[in-house]
Protein backbone atom coordinates (compact mmCIF):
# COMPACT_ATOMS: atom_id res chain seq x y z
CA UNK A 1 0.00 0.00 0.00
CA UNK A 2 2.67 2.34 1.26
CA UNK A 3 4.68 1.72 -1.93
CA UNK A 4 2.02 1.69 -4.22
CA UNK A 5 1.09 5.43 -3.01
CA UNK A 6 4.94 6.25 -2.90
CA UNK A 7 4.73 5.26 -6.76
CA UNK A 8 1.82 7.64 -7.11
CA UNK A 9 3.53 10.63 -5.58
CA UNK A 10 6.67 9.84 -7.82
CA UNK A 11 4.23 9.87 -11.03
CA UNK A 12 2.11 13.00 -10.10
CA UNK A 13 4.53 15.48 -11.55
CA UNK A 14 5.04 13.75 -14.42
CA UNK A 15 1.61 13.08 -15.23
CA UNK A 16 0.75 17.18 -14.39
CA UNK A 17 3.91 18.47 -16.54
CA UNK A 18 2.50 16.12 -19.45
CA UNK A 19 -0.74 16.98 -18.91
CA UNK A 20 0.51 20.97 -19.39
CA UNK A 21 2.66 20.03 -22.40
CA UNK A 22 -0.63 18.61 -24.11
CA UNK A 23 -2.37 21.51 -23.24
CA UNK A 24 0.79 23.88 -24.45
CA UNK A 25 0.57 21.81 -27.80
CA UNK A 26 -2.87 21.80 -28.40
CA UNK A 27 -3.50 25.36 -27.24
CA UNK A 28 -0.37 25.90 -30.34
CA UNK A 29 -2.66 24.03 -33.16
CA UNK A 30 -5.34 25.72 -32.26
CA UNK A 31 -3.86 29.15 -32.87
CA UNK A 32 -1.92 28.57 -35.72
CA UNK A 33 -4.95 26.92 -37.09
CA UNK A 34 -7.19 30.05 -36.15
CA UNK A 35 -4.18 32.58 -37.46
CA UNK A 36 -3.99 31.06 -40.70
CA UNK A 37 -8.14 31.27 -41.45
CA UNK A 38 -7.47 34.39 -39.91
CA UNK A 39 -4.49 36.00 -42.12
CA UNK A 40 -6.68 36.51 -45.15
CA UNK A 41 -8.52 38.46 -43.79
CA UNK A 42 -6.23 41.22 -41.86
CA UNK A 43 -3.12 40.66 -44.10
CA UNK A 44 -2.34 44.13 -45.37
CA UNK A 45 -2.28 45.08 -49.30
CA UNK A 46 0.70 43.22 -51.08
CA UNK A 47 4.03 46.24 -51.02
CA UNK A 48 5.04 48.02 -54.11
CA UNK A 49 7.67 45.91 -56.21
CA UNK A 50 11.11 46.60 -55.71
CA UNK A 51 11.97 46.76 -59.35
CA UNK A 52 8.23 48.45 -60.16
CA UNK A 53 9.71 51.08 -62.12
CA UNK A 54 13.26 50.71 -64.28
CA UNK A 55 15.61 50.86 -62.12
CA UNK A 56 17.89 54.35 -62.26
CA UNK A 57 21.43 54.34 -63.07
CA UNK A 58 23.62 53.45 -60.04
CA UNK A 59 21.43 50.94 -58.23
CA UNK A 60 22.56 48.32 -57.02
CA UNK A 61 21.11 45.14 -59.04
CA UNK A 62 21.74 41.29 -57.53
CA UNK A 63 22.48 38.80 -59.68
CA UNK A 64 21.89 35.14 -58.80
CA UNK A 65 23.60 32.26 -60.70
CA UNK A 66 25.04 28.87 -60.63
CA UNK A 67 28.65 28.85 -60.59
CA UNK A 68 28.78 25.15 -61.78
CA UNK A 69 26.99 25.81 -65.07
CA UNK A 70 29.75 26.14 -67.47
CA UNK A 71 29.75 27.89 -70.11
CA UNK A 72 26.78 30.32 -69.00
CA UNK A 73 27.90 30.90 -65.90
CA UNK A 74 30.96 29.88 -64.07
CA UNK A 75 33.81 31.20 -61.97
CA UNK A 76 37.68 31.72 -62.90
CA UNK A 77 40.98 31.40 -61.27
CA UNK A 78 40.46 34.06 -58.60
CA UNK A 79 36.61 33.33 -58.09
CA UNK A 80 35.69 35.94 -60.31
CA UNK A 81 32.29 35.06 -62.07
CA UNK A 82 32.56 34.71 -65.95
CA UNK A 83 30.49 33.00 -68.64
CA UNK A 84 28.35 34.29 -71.57
CA UNK A 85 25.36 35.15 -69.47
CA UNK A 86 27.66 37.04 -67.60
CA UNK A 87 29.34 38.92 -69.79
CA UNK A 88 25.07 40.16 -71.47
CA UNK A 89 24.59 40.83 -67.92
CA UNK A 90 27.34 43.15 -67.95
CA UNK A 91 27.05 44.62 -71.27
CA UNK A 92 23.53 45.41 -70.06
CA UNK A 93 25.02 46.79 -66.65
CA UNK A 94 26.81 49.01 -68.65
CA UNK A 95 24.07 50.16 -70.75
CA UNK A 96 21.58 50.82 -67.87
CA UNK A 97 24.70 52.54 -65.69
CA UNK A 98 23.37 49.49 -63.16
CA UNK A 99 25.86 48.39 -60.30
CA UNK A 100 25.43 44.41 -60.79
CA UNK A 101 26.47 42.32 -58.01
CA UNK A 102 26.78 38.79 -59.31
CA UNK A 103 26.21 36.17 -56.32
CA UNK A 104 26.84 32.47 -56.99
CA UNK A 105 23.60 30.32 -55.33
CA UNK A 106 22.88 26.74 -54.93
CA UNK A 107 20.89 25.99 -57.84
CA UNK A 108 17.73 24.20 -56.28
CA UNK A 109 17.33 26.99 -53.83
CA UNK A 110 17.88 30.22 -56.41
CA UNK A 111 13.60 30.61 -57.01
CA UNK A 112 13.56 30.82 -53.32
CA UNK A 113 16.08 33.30 -52.99
CA UNK A 114 14.87 36.02 -55.79
CA UNK A 115 11.38 35.39 -54.41
CA UNK A 116 13.10 35.87 -50.26
CA UNK A 117 14.68 39.28 -51.80
CA UNK A 118 17.95 37.45 -51.29
CA UNK A 119 18.99 37.78 -55.46
CA UNK A 120 17.10 40.28 -57.44
CA UNK A 121 17.27 38.31 -60.59
CA UNK A 122 18.57 34.67 -62.14
CA UNK A 123 20.29 34.63 -65.82
CA UNK A 124 22.27 31.43 -65.70
CA UNK A 125 20.98 29.07 -68.28
CA UNK A 126 17.45 28.86 -66.41
CA UNK A 127 14.80 27.01 -68.49
CA UNK A 128 11.84 28.88 -68.78
CA UNK A 129 9.01 26.20 -67.53
CA UNK A 130 5.25 26.29 -66.11
CA UNK A 131 6.04 25.17 -63.36
CA UNK A 132 8.70 28.04 -62.61
CA UNK A 133 6.58 30.51 -64.39
CA UNK A 134 3.80 30.06 -61.63
CA UNK A 135 6.63 31.66 -59.34
CA UNK A 136 8.66 34.10 -60.94
CA UNK A 137 8.14 36.74 -64.03
CA UNK A 138 10.24 35.34 -67.27
CA UNK A 139 11.92 37.60 -70.17
CA UNK A 140 12.34 37.18 -73.46
CA UNK A 141 13.75 33.79 -74.78
CA UNK A 142 17.44 34.36 -75.66
CA UNK A 143 18.96 30.64 -76.38
CA UNK A 144 17.16 27.80 -77.46
CA UNK A 145 17.90 23.64 -77.30
CA UNK A 146 16.88 20.37 -77.37
CA UNK A 147 17.35 17.15 -75.59
CA UNK A 148 19.16 14.33 -76.82
CA UNK A 149 19.43 10.57 -75.91
CA UNK A 150 23.09 10.01 -76.12
CA UNK A 151 24.96 6.26 -76.22
CA UNK A 152 28.13 5.04 -77.41
CA UNK A 153 29.62 5.23 -80.54
CA UNK A 154 29.13 1.45 -81.17
CA UNK A 155 25.59 0.81 -79.86
CA UNK A 156 23.71 -0.48 -82.55
CA UNK A 157 20.38 -0.93 -80.71
CA UNK A 158 17.44 1.25 -81.44
CA UNK A 159 15.82 4.51 -79.42
CA UNK A 160 12.96 2.22 -78.30
CA UNK A 161 15.11 -0.59 -77.67
CA UNK A 162 17.49 0.90 -75.36
CA UNK A 163 14.81 2.76 -73.72
CA UNK A 164 13.02 -0.97 -72.89
CA UNK A 165 16.47 -2.40 -72.37
CA UNK A 166 15.99 -2.27 -68.40
CA UNK A 167 19.58 -0.86 -67.99
CA UNK A 168 20.51 2.42 -66.36
CA UNK A 169 20.09 5.52 -68.36
CA UNK A 170 22.06 8.48 -66.58
CA UNK A 171 20.62 11.92 -65.73
CA UNK A 172 21.59 15.31 -64.19
CA UNK A 173 18.81 15.19 -61.15
CA UNK A 174 16.92 17.83 -60.83
CA UNK A 175 17.61 19.10 -64.49
CA UNK A 176 15.21 19.20 -67.22
CA UNK A 177 16.65 15.48 -68.59
CA UNK A 178 15.76 14.03 -65.07
CA UNK A 179 11.82 15.22 -65.80
CA UNK A 180 12.11 13.50 -69.51
CA UNK A 181 13.27 10.61 -67.62
CA UNK A 182 10.62 10.73 -65.54
CA UNK A 183 7.83 10.94 -68.18
CA UNK A 184 8.64 8.48 -70.22
CA UNK A 185 8.67 6.18 -67.44
CA UNK A 186 5.44 6.95 -66.98
CA UNK A 187 4.84 6.36 -70.36
CA UNK A 188 5.88 2.66 -70.09
CA UNK A 189 8.87 2.49 -71.02
CA UNK A 190 11.40 0.22 -69.09
CA UNK A 191 14.41 1.76 -68.09
CA UNK A 192 16.39 1.91 -64.68
CA UNK A 193 17.13 6.09 -63.92
CA UNK A 194 20.32 7.18 -62.69
CA UNK A 195 20.34 10.09 -61.38
CA UNK A 196 24.17 11.99 -60.91
CA UNK A 197 25.36 15.22 -60.17
CA UNK A 198 25.84 16.90 -63.39
CA UNK A 199 25.18 15.51 -67.16
CA UNK A 200 29.69 15.42 -66.81
CA UNK A 201 28.69 12.58 -64.22
CA UNK A 202 26.31 11.29 -66.79
CA UNK A 203 28.53 10.72 -69.72
CA UNK A 204 31.63 9.79 -67.95
CA UNK A 205 28.65 6.89 -65.93
CA UNK A 206 28.12 5.79 -69.80
CA UNK A 207 31.52 5.88 -70.81
CA UNK A 208 32.60 3.75 -67.75
CA UNK A 209 29.27 1.29 -68.96
CA UNK A 210 27.36 1.47 -65.87
CA UNK A 211 24.53 3.33 -68.00
CA UNK A 212 23.63 2.28 -71.49
CA UNK A 213 23.23 5.94 -72.65
CA UNK A 214 22.66 9.55 -71.18
CA UNK A 215 19.46 12.12 -71.59
CA UNK A 216 21.45 15.56 -72.00
CA UNK A 217 20.33 18.60 -73.47
CA UNK A 218 22.64 20.31 -76.27
CA UNK A 219 22.62 23.84 -74.12
CA UNK A 220 25.40 21.68 -71.98
CA UNK A 221 26.26 18.89 -74.64
CA UNK A 222 27.33 21.13 -77.35
CA UNK A 223 30.02 23.35 -76.12
CA UNK A 224 31.12 20.48 -73.35
CA UNK A 225 31.88 18.36 -76.91
CA UNK A 226 33.68 21.10 -78.27
CA UNK A 227 35.78 21.72 -74.80
CA UNK A 228 36.47 17.85 -74.62
CA UNK A 229 36.82 16.17 -78.37
CA UNK A 230 37.87 12.80 -76.67
CA UNK A 231 34.58 12.50 -74.90
CA UNK A 232 32.56 13.38 -77.92
CA UNK A 233 34.23 11.00 -80.48
CA UNK A 234 33.23 8.09 -78.11
CA UNK A 235 29.36 8.51 -77.97
CA UNK A 236 26.60 9.78 -80.69
CA UNK A 237 23.06 11.31 -80.21
CA UNK A 238 20.86 8.65 -81.14
CA UNK A 239 17.85 10.43 -80.91
CA UNK A 240 16.39 14.09 -79.96
CA UNK A 241 13.91 13.55 -77.11
CA UNK A 242 10.70 16.34 -77.21
CA UNK A 243 10.63 20.04 -78.67
CA UNK A 244 12.70 22.76 -78.13
CA UNK A 245 13.07 24.63 -74.51
CA UNK A 246 14.43 28.11 -73.85
CA UNK A 247 16.27 29.93 -71.77
CA UNK A 248 15.63 33.55 -70.16
CA UNK A 249 16.03 35.57 -67.39
CA UNK A 250 13.72 35.31 -64.11
CA UNK A 251 12.66 38.24 -62.20
CA UNK A 252 9.93 38.76 -59.27
CA UNK A 253 6.48 38.87 -59.93
CA UNK A 254 5.68 42.32 -60.18
CA UNK A 255 8.82 43.82 -60.89
CA UNK A 256 8.13 44.96 -64.07
CA UNK A 257 10.92 47.38 -65.05
CA UNK A 258 13.36 45.26 -64.14
CA UNK A 259 11.71 43.06 -66.99
CA UNK A 260 11.28 45.37 -69.45
CA UNK A 261 14.62 46.68 -69.15
CA UNK A 262 15.78 43.32 -69.06
CA UNK A 263 13.50 42.50 -72.53
CA UNK A 264 14.95 45.34 -74.31
CA UNK A 265 18.41 45.16 -74.11
CA UNK A 266 17.93 41.26 -74.79
CA UNK A 267 16.22 42.42 -78.13
CA UNK A 268 18.77 44.97 -78.30
CA UNK A 269 22.19 42.92 -78.26
CA UNK A 270 20.35 39.72 -80.20
CA UNK A 271 20.32 41.85 -83.15
CA UNK A 272 23.88 43.35 -82.74
CA UNK A 273 26.64 41.37 -84.38
CA UNK A 274 28.46 41.57 -80.55
CA UNK A 275 25.32 38.46 -80.06
CA UNK A 276 27.23 35.92 -82.32
CA UNK A 277 30.90 37.29 -81.15
CA UNK A 278 29.47 36.52 -77.56
CA UNK A 279 28.10 33.21 -78.43
CA UNK A 280 31.63 32.12 -80.65
CA UNK A 281 33.73 33.08 -77.18
CA UNK A 282 31.90 30.99 -75.07
CA UNK A 283 31.27 27.81 -77.73
CA UNK A 284 27.48 28.03 -77.83
CA UNK B 1 41.23 26.10 -71.00
CA UNK B 2 42.65 27.72 -67.73
CA UNK B 3 45.04 25.30 -65.82
CA UNK B 4 43.45 23.60 -62.97
CA UNK B 5 46.15 24.71 -60.47
CA UNK B 6 45.12 28.35 -61.11
CA UNK B 7 41.96 27.61 -59.49
CA UNK B 8 43.80 26.12 -56.63
CA UNK B 9 44.31 29.29 -54.12
CA UNK B 10 40.42 29.79 -55.13
CA UNK B 11 39.83 26.52 -53.61
CA UNK B 12 42.28 27.88 -50.44
CA UNK B 13 40.16 30.27 -49.86
CA UNK B 14 37.00 27.79 -48.81
CA UNK B 15 39.12 27.09 -45.32
CA UNK B 16 38.13 30.36 -44.15
CA UNK B 17 34.56 29.62 -45.06
CA UNK B 18 34.91 26.15 -43.26
CA UNK B 19 36.28 27.70 -40.13
CA UNK B 20 33.85 30.06 -39.81
CA UNK B 21 31.73 27.14 -40.03
CA UNK B 22 33.43 25.09 -37.29
CA UNK B 23 34.02 28.22 -34.81
CA UNK B 24 30.36 29.03 -34.97
CA UNK B 25 29.12 25.54 -34.63
CA UNK B 26 31.52 24.46 -31.93
CA UNK B 27 30.99 27.84 -30.09
CA UNK B 28 26.94 27.34 -30.38
CA UNK B 29 27.53 23.75 -29.52
CA UNK B 30 29.48 24.67 -26.20
CA UNK B 31 27.28 26.98 -25.05
CA UNK B 32 23.96 25.59 -25.42
CA UNK B 33 25.66 21.92 -25.02
CA UNK B 34 26.85 22.65 -21.63
CA UNK B 35 23.69 23.74 -19.50
CA UNK B 36 22.45 20.62 -21.20
CA UNK B 37 24.72 18.53 -19.63
CA UNK B 38 24.36 20.39 -16.32
CA UNK B 39 20.54 20.01 -16.90
CA UNK B 40 20.86 16.28 -17.50
CA UNK B 41 22.39 15.88 -14.61
CA UNK B 42 21.19 18.35 -11.88
CA UNK B 43 17.61 18.87 -13.23
CA UNK B 44 14.62 17.63 -12.32
CA UNK B 45 13.14 14.93 -13.80
CA UNK B 46 10.78 16.90 -16.31
CA UNK B 47 14.14 19.30 -17.78
CA UNK B 48 15.73 16.09 -17.80
CA UNK B 49 12.83 14.48 -19.59
CA UNK B 50 13.08 17.57 -22.40
CA UNK B 51 16.72 17.43 -22.44
CA UNK B 52 16.59 13.74 -22.96
CA UNK B 53 14.38 14.42 -26.40
CA UNK B 54 16.41 17.38 -27.59
CA UNK B 55 19.61 15.37 -27.16
CA UNK B 56 17.91 12.62 -29.24
CA UNK B 57 16.36 14.37 -31.79
CA UNK B 58 19.84 15.94 -32.75
CA UNK B 59 21.48 13.10 -32.76
CA UNK B 60 19.35 10.70 -34.73
CA UNK B 61 18.56 13.00 -37.57
CA UNK B 62 20.86 13.50 -40.53
CA UNK B 63 22.87 16.28 -41.12
CA UNK B 64 21.90 16.70 -44.44
CA UNK B 65 17.99 16.12 -43.39
CA UNK B 66 18.83 18.66 -40.17
CA UNK B 67 19.84 21.03 -42.95
CA UNK B 68 17.22 21.08 -45.17
CA UNK B 69 15.00 20.67 -42.59
CA UNK B 70 16.21 24.07 -41.20
CA UNK B 71 17.17 25.77 -44.10
CA UNK B 72 13.57 25.35 -46.21
CA UNK B 73 11.21 24.56 -43.07
CA UNK B 74 11.62 25.94 -40.02
CA UNK B 75 13.32 29.12 -40.35
CA UNK B 76 11.32 30.23 -43.45
CA UNK B 77 7.86 29.06 -41.76
CA UNK B 78 8.78 31.09 -38.32
CA UNK B 79 10.10 34.13 -40.14
CA UNK B 80 13.87 34.02 -39.95
CA UNK B 81 15.38 34.95 -43.12
CA UNK B 82 18.70 33.49 -42.46
CA UNK B 83 21.14 33.17 -45.72
CA UNK B 84 22.61 29.56 -46.23
CA UNK B 85 26.17 30.12 -44.08
CA UNK B 86 24.03 31.50 -40.68
CA UNK B 87 22.18 28.67 -41.14
CA UNK B 88 24.44 25.98 -41.69
CA UNK B 89 26.24 27.63 -38.67
CA UNK B 90 23.41 27.13 -36.71
CA UNK B 91 22.21 23.66 -37.51
CA UNK B 92 25.91 22.24 -36.57
CA UNK B 93 25.50 24.10 -33.80
CA UNK B 94 22.27 22.75 -32.65
CA UNK B 95 23.41 19.44 -33.65
CA UNK B 96 26.86 19.57 -32.03
CA UNK B 97 25.29 20.68 -29.00
CA UNK B 98 23.61 17.35 -28.54
CA UNK B 99 26.96 15.53 -29.02
CA UNK B 100 28.83 18.16 -26.67
CA UNK B 101 26.13 17.86 -24.13
CA UNK B 102 26.99 14.08 -24.20
CA UNK B 103 30.85 14.72 -23.74
CA UNK B 104 30.84 16.85 -20.97
CA UNK B 105 27.78 15.22 -19.15
CA UNK B 106 30.80 11.88 -19.30
CA UNK B 107 33.29 14.37 -17.75
CA UNK B 108 31.21 16.13 -14.89
CA UNK B 109 30.06 12.27 -14.07
CA UNK B 110 33.21 10.80 -13.88
CA UNK B 111 34.67 13.37 -11.24
CA UNK B 112 32.06 11.43 -8.88
CA UNK B 113 29.88 12.42 -6.23
CA UNK B 114 32.43 13.21 -3.63
CA UNK B 115 33.91 16.44 -4.79
CA UNK B 116 30.38 18.05 -4.89
CA UNK B 117 29.55 16.93 -1.72
CA UNK B 118 32.79 18.40 0.03
CA UNK B 119 31.71 21.62 -1.80
CA UNK B 120 28.84 21.67 0.01
CA UNK B 121 30.11 20.74 3.64
CA UNK B 122 32.45 23.70 2.70
CA UNK B 123 29.06 25.74 2.35
CA UNK B 124 29.29 26.46 -1.03
CA UNK B 125 25.31 26.42 -2.84
CA UNK B 126 24.72 23.75 -5.41
CA UNK B 127 25.15 25.77 -8.40
CA UNK B 128 28.45 27.67 -7.06
CA UNK B 129 29.80 24.30 -6.74
CA UNK B 130 29.04 23.10 -10.22
CA UNK B 131 30.44 25.93 -11.59
CA UNK B 132 34.13 26.64 -9.25
CA UNK B 133 34.77 23.04 -8.34
CA UNK B 134 32.83 20.57 -10.76
CA UNK B 135 33.52 22.47 -13.85
CA UNK B 136 36.68 23.86 -13.67
CA UNK B 137 37.94 19.93 -13.65
CA UNK B 138 35.79 18.89 -16.47
CA UNK B 139 36.52 21.03 -18.60
CA UNK B 140 39.73 20.02 -18.75
CA UNK B 141 38.64 16.28 -18.77
CA UNK B 142 36.32 16.55 -21.35
CA UNK B 143 38.93 18.08 -24.15
CA UNK B 144 39.97 14.89 -25.86
CA UNK B 145 36.74 14.17 -26.18
CA UNK B 146 35.51 17.68 -27.42
CA UNK B 147 38.78 17.59 -30.06
CA UNK B 148 37.29 14.47 -31.61
CA UNK B 149 34.17 16.67 -31.56
CA UNK B 150 36.40 19.50 -33.85
CA UNK B 151 37.53 16.73 -36.09
CA UNK B 152 33.85 15.34 -37.18
CA UNK B 153 32.58 18.72 -37.41
CA UNK B 154 35.49 20.04 -39.95
CA UNK B 155 34.86 17.09 -41.94
CA UNK B 156 30.56 17.42 -41.51
CA UNK B 157 30.89 20.98 -42.84
CA UNK B 158 31.67 20.12 -45.93
CA UNK B 159 27.78 18.66 -46.72
CA UNK B 160 26.63 22.60 -46.35
CA UNK B 161 27.87 22.17 -49.84
CA UNK B 162 24.34 21.32 -50.14
CA UNK B 163 23.24 24.62 -49.62
CA UNK B 164 25.66 26.46 -51.63
CA UNK B 165 27.77 27.85 -49.05
CA UNK B 166 31.45 28.61 -49.86
CA UNK B 167 33.64 26.28 -48.32
CA UNK B 168 36.18 24.06 -49.31
CA UNK B 169 33.81 21.34 -51.37
CA UNK B 170 31.64 24.17 -52.96
CA UNK B 171 34.44 25.46 -54.69
CA UNK B 172 35.78 22.66 -55.79
CA UNK B 173 33.05 20.95 -57.33
CA UNK B 174 32.62 24.86 -59.33
CA UNK B 175 36.71 24.39 -60.49
CA UNK B 176 35.43 21.21 -61.51
CA UNK B 177 32.58 22.20 -63.64
CA UNK B 178 34.82 24.78 -64.62
CA UNK B 179 37.70 22.69 -65.37
CA UNK B 180 36.27 19.23 -66.36
CA UNK B 181 39.14 18.00 -63.74
CA UNK B 182 38.35 16.24 -61.03
CA UNK B 183 41.04 14.32 -59.73
CA UNK B 184 43.28 17.75 -58.74
CA UNK B 185 41.13 19.52 -57.58
CA UNK B 186 39.33 16.85 -55.08
CA UNK B 187 42.63 15.63 -53.90
CA UNK B 188 44.08 19.23 -53.33
CA UNK B 189 40.23 19.43 -51.39
CA UNK B 190 41.00 15.90 -49.58
CA UNK B 191 44.34 17.54 -48.21
CA UNK B 192 43.45 20.53 -47.56
CA UNK B 193 40.74 18.88 -44.85
CA UNK B 194 43.87 17.25 -43.54
CA UNK B 195 45.40 20.34 -42.44
CA UNK B 196 42.09 21.67 -41.10
CA UNK B 197 41.46 18.74 -38.91
CA UNK B 198 44.92 17.54 -37.79
CA UNK B 199 45.93 21.25 -37.32
CA UNK B 200 42.93 22.29 -35.32
CA UNK B 201 43.61 18.74 -33.01
CA UNK B 202 47.24 19.42 -32.61
CA UNK B 203 46.29 22.67 -31.13
CA UNK B 204 43.34 21.40 -29.00
CA UNK B 205 45.91 18.69 -27.80
CA UNK B 206 48.45 21.17 -27.20
CA UNK B 207 45.55 23.16 -24.75
CA UNK B 208 45.03 19.76 -22.98
CA UNK B 209 48.55 18.85 -22.26
CA UNK B 210 48.89 22.64 -20.74
CA UNK B 211 45.67 22.45 -18.75
CA UNK B 212 45.89 18.55 -17.79
CA UNK B 213 45.34 18.12 -14.02
CA UNK B 214 48.26 15.84 -12.76
CA UNK B 215 47.24 12.87 -11.92
CA UNK B 216 43.63 13.17 -12.34
CA UNK B 217 43.68 12.48 -16.11
CA UNK B 218 46.04 10.35 -18.20
CA UNK B 219 48.16 12.09 -20.97
CA UNK B 220 46.84 12.10 -25.01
Amino acid sequence: MITEARKLAKETPRRGFLKSAGIGVGGLVIGAAVGAMAAPLISPPPPKAKFADMPSAGTKIIHGMDAAYPPFTEIDPTGKAVGFDIDVVEWMAKKYGWEVEHKPWEWGAIITAVLAGDLDFVASGMTHTAARAEKVWFSVPYYSYIHQLLVLAEETRTRDEILNSGEYVAVQLGATSDEWAEKLLKKGFNFKKLGLDSYELAFKAALDGRAVAVISDSAFTVPYFKKQPDVAAKLRVLSTIGGDFTYAYATRVGDYGLRNAFNHALEEIMASPEWQDLKDKWGI
Amino acid sequence: MTAVWEYLPYITWGVAWTFGLVGGGLAIGFMIGLPIAIGQIHGSEEIKALLEAYVWFFRSLPLLVLLFLFYWGVFPATGFKLDPLACSIVVLGLRSSAYQSQIFRGAIISLGEAQLLAARALGMTRLRAVFHIVLPQALRISLPGWSNEYAIMTKDSAITFALGVLEILTRTRYVVMATHEPLLPYFFAGGLFIVVTYGGTKIVNVVYERTRIPGLVGRM
